[in-house]
């Protein structure tokens, strides 16, 4: 809000029509969503544009499911990011919740509650996180290496190294099913995922948990002065980043009708690029989680162009790397003005 | 009665430096507490123990008998702390930081889900801060753009956002005005009055005297004395903040002398450091250090020197009251007496009948004369020595002088006195009196005035505000307080001088209206009321 009134009092001192314009792109840069946004019509003109196939029901639906368990794992790992944290261990996180709620399945408990002992899994893994970072005060960095080789550890553990195969019809139904509404016939996970993007988005924006998340990393001090147990905040922040990671990995799970040890290696990468170009600030202290869902939108999309255009997903990984270091150049220049 | 907190031997050392020392305190309920000392005794860092922000490396802290272990969350227990540096959260706008860590709304029952009550924050945060004297245009404003002042008021605010068992202050008045330290030393009574136990830690005695029950003064980290605030003078503290032990042997004009010599040498050196600096920037660092030592050093040396100047000052200013006093006695005692006794003699000469009536006559002159000279002895008395100061008090000194005045000028004097002023100090009574004798000396001399108002009110319990007003002509508009001097006028000057001395504040200023306003604002230990002499 402070930079947009920096710029428009900068233009006022400069007038003329050269000095507007460049206040209007400033004002344009200065919306992180609305780059993310825009990032992401370039990216699908173009691929309407050169294939045939990009525009079709069926790829924009798929698009839809598959992005939708890295946009909850990214709505946790923003928070994460906001509170000037950041969480290595989403990646594993995810295989593990999908893991846990296999295994419950394939000894006969209910879904409901085989999904449930996933998602704590994942809520367990985040508390020590929280604990160790809030706590302790350990980096976050060295704390979720630690903990994410753990998950996956436990994960191979488990399993014997084997993927566990033939889970029950009603749970990959989760993964799998689409929901007519309105004619539409939309996948649920994409559903679920708008569901749990207002609920985040209005957590931040509203209550005064997302207040105290929104002004940690730059006033902990005025926090701390002011009686809120910053401790217990850090510790819910990385609670609920592992409880997203884990609701992303179960809807992964399911549609994919596997849970492998292996699964979502290297999704950490995926999931925080999905944060940073959705406008997530590294330096902790700015994001929203409309934008995180357009980031991860964007990093699906550009998975899909690549394959659809026939280059090598090899090459995907380091497309990536290389958006992601774009935006965070984005936002280190623009702090630096 | 238990205390409210306590304090048992903290110490407190960041890496090799020891900021506490084995200090020992104890808070009780509605008590004013005064830590005094220089900046780097200890202050803050003792406060940030009481606090809980920090853990003490030796030592414990009990609250109402229970021990804690820090760094313990304060505000939980219901002590606020305000700190030397206003703590605000950067992007959250001022009623958010009002009401940060306690915000009100619904659920009610789980905190971190609560969802503000906007327009009750709001409202409750402009009532605090119109208490506070602070006007914003809008309480939806960011506070990185406030004044440090006002940010320091907000920080203030957040303390009276519901009642407190103790508040620890640190010393916040560097960020405030004048006006915005009195409203916190006036909240502090309030706050005791509400039964609020209060640790005020300030350099400034003024502040201390004002409100403290007790005075506990650090330095380099000790607890070095304690004082009843109602039985200490301003010198005694200020004394042990300094800790003058080497000094006290000196004549207090030696010792001014060689200050100001040293503080010249300092000067000195301190410039040949900077043709140093300047000629090797690579040294600067260890340079800069020295200079600021040396700054220091010297900003010591010269407070030393204008302590030691006022002390010579008010010393001669007693002794010049007891010269008048003594000339006074000798006038009134000795040569009245001898002229009455010669009046008598005169007299008795006078009835004798073989005198020519011609004789006669002179005789009776030559006694008029001698009452007219006795009246006028008696007047020059009375102005060497109030003669009912002694006896009867400021306030029927002030009204007789303000009497025998009025009627010698012909200008109106309206005089109120407030009804508790009690009796105080011999030194501060004749004081005043003294001031509000030059004041009405200034306005006979230079103001052209028809009606002059004097008014004496209690500012706080140790303080009085004294104000003389009149409808003359005003200062001039380049009038400066150093300037008079130089053309033979004293009175202002002396004026200032005497207020200085008392520790106290003078202010002049034109009123609107026309005429010279005169405020003097001076401490005083705590009256003794009349009613109290009598058992």
């Amino acid at each position: 809000m402070n930079d947009r009134a920096v710029v428009s009092s900068e233009a006022r001192e400069k007038p003329g029509l050269l000095r507007s314009l460049r206040g209007a792109w400033r004002t344009l840069i200065g919306r992180y969503e609305t780059v993310a946004l825009v990032c992401l019509l370039v990216i699908s003109t173009f691929l309407a544009l050169q294939t045939d196939t990009f525009l079709t029901w069926n790829n924009l639906s798929n698009i839809a499911r598959q992005f939708s368990w890295i946009a909850i794992a990214a709505f946790g790992e923003s928070i994460v990011i906001i509170i000037g944290g950041i969480d290595l261990s989403v990646g594993a996180v995810m295989a593990l919740g999908g893991l846990i709620s296999a295994r419950c399945l394939g000894v006969g408990v209910p879904v409901p509650l085989a999904a449930a002992a996933g998602v704590l899994a994942g809520g367990l893994v985040g508390w020590v996180n929280g604990t160790l970072v809030g706590r302790v005060r350990l980096p976050a960095f060295i704390v979720t290496i630690g903990t994410a080789s753990i998950a996956r550890g436990i994960a191979f553990g488990l399993t014997g190294g084997w993927p566990v195969r033939d889970l029950p019809e009603a749970f990959r139904a989760l993964g799998q099913d689409d929901l007519a509404l309105g004619g539409l016939s939309l996948p649920l996970p994409f559903l679920l995922m708008l569901g749990l993007a207002v609920l985040v988005s209005l957590l931040m924006s509203k209550t005064v948990l997302g207040n105290y998340i929104n002004t940690l990393a730059s006033s902990e001090r005025a926090l701390v002065t002011s009686g809120v147990n910053v401790v217990q905040v850090k510790t819910l922040v990385y609670t609920l980043c592992g409880v997203l990671a884990a609701t992303g990995g179960l809807l992964m799970t399911a549609r994919l009708g596997v849970a492998a040890p292996t699964a979502a290696t290297g999704y950490e990468v995926d999931i925080i690029a999905a944060a940073i170009v959705g406008g997530t600030s590294l330096f902790g202290g700015r994001g929203s989680t409309p934008g995180v869902l357009v980031g991860a939108a964007v990093m699906q999309v550009l998975r899909n162009g690549l394959v659809l255009l026939e280059f090598s997903t090899n090459w995907l990984t380091a497309v990536l790397g290389a958006m992601t270091l774009a935006f965070i150049l984005l936002d280190h220049w623009r702090r630096r003005r | 009665m238990q205390p409210l907190m306590r304090a048992v031997d903290l110490s407190k050392s960041f890496g090799g430096l020891s900021a506490v020392r084995q200090v020992s305190l104890d808070v009780y309920p509605g008590e004013v507490i005064g830590l005094a000392g220089e900046s780097g005794s200890g202050k803050s860092t003792l406060a940030m123990l009481l606090a809980g922000l920090r853990a003490p490396s030796e030592g414990a802290i009990y609250f109402e008998g229970r021990r804690l272990r820090s760094p313990f969350r304060a505000r939980s227990l219901g002590v606020e702390v305000i700190h030397q540096k206003p703590d605000l959260a950067e992007h959250l706008d001022i009623s958010s930081n009002i009401f940060l860590g306690i915000e009100a709304g619904r659920p009610s029952s789980i905190h971190l889900l609560r969802v503000p009550n906007r327009r009750r924050m709001d409202e409750e945060a402009g009532r605090i801060l119109a208490q506070l004297g602070i006007h914003l245009s809008s309480l939806r404003e960011g506070v990185a753009n406030l004044s440090s002042e006002q940010r320091q008021m907000i920080a203030i605010g957040r303390v009276m956002t519901r009642p407190a068992k103790l508040i620890i202050i640190d010393d916040p008045t560097l960020m405030l005005s004048y006006p915005c330290q009195q409203r916190l030393l006036s909240l502090i009574q309030a706050w005791q009055q509400q039964g609020t136990a209060v640790v005020l830690g300030s350099n400034n005695p003024d502040h201390l005297l004002a409100v403290t029950d007790r005075v506990i003064v650090l330095r380099e980290g000790r607890r070095v004395a304690e004082y009843a605030t109602d039985e200490a003078s301003r010198d005694e503290i200020v004394a042990a903040m300094v800790g003058t032990s080497d000094h006290q042997q000196l004549t207090p004009m030696i010792w001014a002398l060689d200050s100001y010599y040293r503080a010249r040498e300092q000067a000195d050196k301190l410039r040949h450091s900077q043709g140093l600096l300047e000629s090797d920037l690579a040294a600067q660092d260890t340079l800069s250090q020295e200079l600021v030592d040396q700054l220091a050093e010297q900003i010591n040396a010269l407070d030393s020197a204008n302590a030691a100047l006022q002390n010579a000052q008010r010393r001669l200013l007693t002794q010049l009251e007891q010269e008048r006093k003594s000339l006074a006695r000798e006038i009134h005692d000795q040569v009245i007496q001898d002229l009455l006794g010669m009046n008598y003699q005169v007299e008795e000469i006078e009835t004798e009948e073989s005198l020519p009536p011609a004789l006669k006559e002179q005789l009776a002159s030559i006694r008029d004369s001698v009452r007219a000279l006795v009246d006028d002895l008696r007047h020059l008395c009375g102005a060497l020595r109030p003669p009912t100061i002694d006896s009867l008090g400021l306030g029927a000194a002030l009204q007789s002088y303000a009497e025998e005045w009025s009627r010698r000028t012909g200008i109106t004097v309206s005089l109120d006195v407030y009804s508790g002023i009690g009796r105080l100090p011999e030194d501060i009574e004749l004081s005043v009196f003294r001031i509000v004798q030059e004041g009405l000396t200034n306005v006979r001399k230079h103001a052209a005035a028809s009606a002059v108002g004097v008014e004496l009110k209690q500012a706080s319990p140790r303080s009085m505000m004294i104000t003389i007003a009149d409808d003359g002509q005003g200062l001039p508009d380049d009038f400066d307080l150093a300037a008079p001097p130089t053309e033979g006028h004293y009175g202002l000057l002396g004026m200032s001088e005497r207020v200085a001395l008392l520790g106290g504040r003078l202010k002049l200023q034109n009123q609107a209206q026309g005429g010279l306003l005169i405020q003097a604002e001076i401490p005083h230990p705590r009256a003794v009321r009349p009613s109290e002499d009598v058992p």
